[in-house]
């Protein structure tokens, strides 16, 4: 039982961060990410290392999540500025 | 080995795997609220995880992510405002199926436990875990509109 | 007038100590005069901390 429920975390780790690289705008990535965090902590505990995940959860659940918007969100208001720019021609929505 | 590894391994395949699946496909409302949704289905696997090895210290780890999570819900719900604005996400069925797994598996490993210091604490974690994933999805489904300012 | 107020602002730091010092209590893993101790001193630091937000939120 012990080792499905590490087969379990694995394998959602693996879903995870394959969809957090699959996935290609920055925003959704970011929520991808939030996730992501959550699941690798959830790994380390069942891998009976419960301080590292700790400080997963502190790390990955709000702090990437947040630095990460932030920054997508001053390139925006950047690429409004100056839109004939190089990076005023990505949309909205982003991704190709 | 126990039932309750077995209970958050089964939480943790359906209920991550669900919002796994939610987060990656769809329009944005539905990965907020899967996002929102994924930290409170974790919360619960890890409270069931602490009371399957027999570590009363692991219930940290559920304690942090009860408060955590929905800090990371309101970040989201803040800088996607302008997103979110035109379709504010609803997952009305889905928050409250959360909340009622979370309260049941904190009721269960309360029974098990027995009354002392770490029932308080479990109450304290169930009660941060539900009240705070249901501020979280309210402020996702538009709370935040009238703190926008741009 | 001036006693007044700084009974009202111990009266209000004391009312956040209480709830504070409990949770440590709660969420320590053993009791004892040391945690007791640490608990009391990081539960007046933050009653401090607290009523300085609650000044800022509400404007007072």
């Amino acid at each position: 039982m012990t080792e499905a429920v590490i087969v379990v975390a694995l394998l959602l780790v693996g879903a995870c961060a394959t969809a957090a690289v699959a996935v290609r705008d920055p925003v959704r990535q970011s929520l991808v990410l939030a996730v992501l965090g959550v699941v690798l902590a959830v790994l380390f505990t069942v891998l009976q290392a419960p301080d590292v995940g700790l400080s997963q959860l502190a790390v990955g659940s709000a702090l990437t999540p947040l630095l990460l918007l932030l920054t997508v969100r001053k390139v925006r208001r950047r690429a409004q500025r100056a839109p004939d720019g190089p990076a005023g021609r990505r949309g909205r929505e982003g991704g190709p | 080995m126990n039932g309750w590894i077995l209970a958050a391994a089964v939480v943790l395949a359906a209920g991550l795997g669900a919002t796994l699946r939610g987060v990656v496909t769809g329009p944005l409302r539905r990965r907020a609220a899967a996002q929102n949704l994924s930290t409170a289905l974790a919360c619960p696997a890890l409270l069931l995880l602490a009371q399957g090895y027999a570590r009363p210290a692991y219930v940290d780890l559920a304690l942090v992510l009860a408060v955590l999570g929905p800090v990371g819900t309101l970040v989201f719900a803040r800088l996607l405002a302008d997103e979110l604005a035109d379709d504010p996400p609803h997952a009305r069925t889905a928050t409250f199926t959360a909340a009622a797994l979370g309260a049941a598996v904190v009721v269960a490993v309360s029974v098990a436990t027995g009354p002392g210091r770490a029932l308080v604490k479990l109450l304290v974690i169930g009660a941060l875990l539900v009240g705070g994933n249901l501020v979280a999805s309210r402020a996702l489904a538009g709370g935040m509109q009238e703190g926008r300012r741009d | 007038m001036q006693g007044r107020r700084t009974l009202l602002a111990v009266a209000e730091v004391a009312a956040w100590w209480v709830p504070l010092a409990a949770l440590w209590l709660v969420l320590v893993s053993t009791v004892d005069p040391l945690e007791a101790a640490v608990g009391a001193g990081a539960s007046s630091v933050v009653a401090l901390v607290a009523r300085g937000a609650r000044r800022a939120v509400t404007g007072r």
